[in-house]
């Protein structure tokens, strides 16, 4: 029997109530204070550090609960709908959470799904698969992990994660009828508002910088900061400089290929000889780096913990920031700001998301990931019109 | 000590050639008061010593000059001179990404000297004078590529009145080139990019032709294949030479320069007649081969990132960076390739190109 047909045959076999009190005792084996899956994730993983994913994948699957799932289920499918019997699941990245949450969707719609892990990290899907498999055979036989591009074509709908270029070759392969959701390229910026202390907003940013290391989407990958009084950037530079230092043996850095090496050092020299620019950099080795910008700069955005600081007049330059990164902007971690202002800023980066600093990781299950409906966007909705 | 004397200095051991003894000792103390003068005098180099917590009094030896990344040249006029003095600026070819490397010179004196030294010695040891046909544009028409400005400087020093280049601003001749090519009376040095003689080897595969160039000829290639939309190997290119060209592998040379340097490497090939994948490194340059990760220097003979420190550089950085990959033997510096550029492992957009710039 092929892959296919087995999905197929095992999607027959879902009970919606059923897979999700599985998914409920699934995810509280994660949660559990001694998780074996969350020990075997932290043994194997290789990107990150063992804190890192503890803390990351802790807090993430915290309020995964299965009421949390039935809310979603209920908010979703609220009309009549054609759910799709195979899900393919394409992902990408590397970050644990990001893949559970990816195959777990599906089958909250009632879909069997077939995953074909990131090349950078086969092991969260294989393991979260695996850990339904323990849990709960007949839910365990509607996920199979695999790398065969042809069920890009015969599955009955198509969600891929990666580059723009590979969504867009994906697309390409998926016959027109069938549902196709693409999460491309985005990043995220957090903004430092002028109604907050720093010390409390660069405790909460080191945590959004700290975790994944500045390898996710939802990873800052820029923080401004309101620089009113004159100097206020400056100071939360170092307050953040400080925070990152403490993280650094709290939430170590996870080890980096030596092309990422190559390309941080780089990354710090080309910010070191420009005029105006400031680095805040620990006594030794490249663990974090902050660079403070000067006011009007268009840094590149920063990465594995090396972030570009850039001072902020007022909301209206927040805005334009924002702008500018249309519209790859996922997320906008804030503090310090009026609601108003934070959702027309998001609005004009194309991101579909506001969220507190220091929450930047950890979005609902339910959220609208790149402005998508986790469920809704997977099904046929059906009108039964009245005669 | 002024920056003449420092020129005096560098121009002095230039004037001796690439066969003056190796001195470590002199090295050492011209690069260390040139790294002084430079933190001195050349603001974005030393806003960079400044975020790392070094300066030249701290600095013992040459290893520890601080060296910046070729990136950097992209980012700031890395100058020890006012921009008003000024008279040439070199630039990357920027091919792949949109900003550009910039080398600013106030003075070709040094540059000329040691291009001349090393090409007279490694393209032009057993004459005088020969006639150059160059597969690059003229300086004239590339006024900021210093590949053009190496090939002026030859033709003008060491050519014949025959010599000729035969890229122009519309693109590259190969009519007039293989029609020149196929009525030479005369040995030539044929030097050009890589890539222009990749064009050469396809412009006569096209034509079913296979010349024999007179006895003599040598040929010199340069540069890679970045940013191309065909890449061949060097012993690949070298190999079709000898096929299409009738050139023997023992008299064919690859150089390996960077925009940033104001010094160049060479095999030795037709100085010992033996085919060589090793280049000479000048008597006034040192180049370190780093661990990547932790910037140390490798055993002598493993591979590692290439950091140059080039006494030529007087009017910007001795000490740069590369993305290369090479090694150091007793035969001399070897290049293996570049570092490939970090992907990112994560789903964050790495997009310096979406975002940076005004």
């Amino acid at each position: 029997m092929s892959a296919l047909e087995g999905l197929r045959e095992a999607h027959h076999k879902l009970e919606p109530a059923a897979v999700i009190d599985a998914l409920d005792r699934v995810l509280a084996t994660w949660r559990a204070p001694a998780s074996v899956w969350r020990t075997k994730l932290q043994h194997e993983h290789g990107i990150y550090s063992s804190q890192v994913l503890e803390l990351g994948t802790a807090e993430a699957l915290r309020d995964w609960t299965g009421e949390a799932l039935r809310r979603m289920r209920a908010r979703e499918l609220r009309e009549p709908c054609r759910v799709p019997p195979v899900t393919a699941v394409w992902l990408a990245g590397s970050i644990p959470s990001a893949a559970f949450h990816a195959i777990l969707l599906p089958l909250v719609a009632g879909s069997a799904v077939y995953v074909k892990p990131s090349s950078q990290d086969p092991l969260s899907a294989r393991l979260f698969a695996e850990s339904l498999r323990a849990q709960d055979p007949t839910l365990g036989a509607a996920v199979v992990v695999g790398n065969d591009p042809t069920l890009l074509e015969s599955a009955d709908a198509v969600v891929a994660h990666g580059a723009d270029e590979t969504i867009a070759a994906i697309r390409a392969r998926v016959p027109p009828q069938r549902v196709f959701v693409g999460h491309g390229h985005k990043l995220s910026l957090a903004a430092v508002g002028p109604a907050v202390e720093i010390d409390t907003a660069a405790q909460a940013v080191a945590i959004d910088i700290a975790l994944y290391d500045g390898r996710g989407c939802l990873s800052p990958a820029y923080v401004g900061v309101v620089d009113r009084p004159a100097g206020r950037a400056a100071a939360f530079g170092r307050a953040l400089a400080d925070e990152l230092e403490q993280l650094a043996s709290k939430l170590p850095r996870g080890p980096l290929l030596t092309s990422e090496e190559a390309a941080l050092h780089e990354m710090r020299a080309r910010a070191a000889v420009r005029e105006g620019v400031r680095l805040e950099l620990p006594e030794h080795g490249s663990e974090w780096t902050v660079i403070l910008e000067p006011a009007g700069s268009r840094p590149a955005p920063g990465w594995l913990r090396c972030l570009p600081l850039v001072p902020l007049f007022d909301a209206c330059e927040l805005e334009d920031w924002c702008r500018r990164l249309a519209p790859h902007l996922s997320s906008l971690g804030h503090m310090g700001w009026g609601r108003q202002e934070l959702l027309s800023a998001v609005q004009l980066g194309g991101g579909s998301r506001a969220c507190t600093l220091g929450r930047m990781h950890f979005p609902p299950i339910d959220w609208n990931h790149d402005g998508i409906s986790p469920i809704r966007s997977l099904l046929r909705l059906i009108d039964a019109e009245s005669p | 000590m002024s920056r003449r004397d420092l020129d005096r200095k560098v121009l002095a051991w230039l004037g001796e050639g690439v066969d003056a003894p190796r001195d470590d000792t002199r090295f050492e103390t011209l690069a260390l008061e040139l790294f002084a003068y430079q933190y001195a005098h050349n603001p974005a180099y030393q806003r960079l010593c400044r975020a790392f917590r070094v300066r030249p009094e701290d600095v013992a030896r040459w290893q520890d000059i601080p060296a910046v990344p070729t990136g950097a040249f992209k980012e700031a006029r890395l100058a020890a001179f006012p921009e008003a003095q000024e008279v040439r600026i070199f630039r990357t070819s920027g091919s792949t990404t949109a900003a550009r490397g910039q080398l600013h010179l106030d003075t070709l004196e040094l540059y000329q000297a040691s291009l001349l030294a090393t090409f007279a010695a490694y393209i032009c040891p057993d004459r005088k004078r020969i006639r150059f046909v160059v597969l690059a544009p003229s300086a004239a028409n590339a006024p900021d590529s210093s590949l053009s400005y190496m090939f002026e400087v030859a033709c003008r020093e060491l050519g014949s009145a025959r010599s000729a280049f035969y890229v122009e601003p519309q693109g590259w001749e190969p009519e007039r080139l293989i029609a020149d090519l196929r009525e030479l009376d005369e040995p030539i040095a044929l030097v050009g990019t890589a890539f222009a003689f990749v064009h050469l080897l396809d412009a006569l595969e096209a034509r079913g032709l296979r010349l024999g160039l007179p006895d003599g000829t040598r040929v010199m290639e340069t540069g890679g294949f970045k940013g191309r939309s065909r890449e061949v190997t060097r012993g690949e290119l070298h190999g079709a030479i000898t096929a299409a060209l009738g050139v023997s592998a023992s008299r064919i040379v690859n150089q390996y320069g960077l925009c940033e340097l104001g010094s160049q490497f060479y095999e030795p090939t037709l100085r010992t007649g033996v085919p060589t994948r090793s280049k000479r490194v000048p008597p006034w340059v040192r180049t370190r081969v780093v661990d990547p990760v932790s910037m140390k220097d490798v055993a002598t003979g493993e591979r590692g990132l290439l950091v140059h420190y080039d006494l030529v550089n007087t009017g910007s950085v001795l000490a740069v960076q590369t993305s290369d990959l090479g090694r150091v033997t007793q035969a001399g510096l070897e290049i293996l390739g570049r570092l490939e550029a970090a992907e990112t492992r994560g789903c964050s957009i790495a997009a310096d190109a979406l975002l940076a710039g005004p």
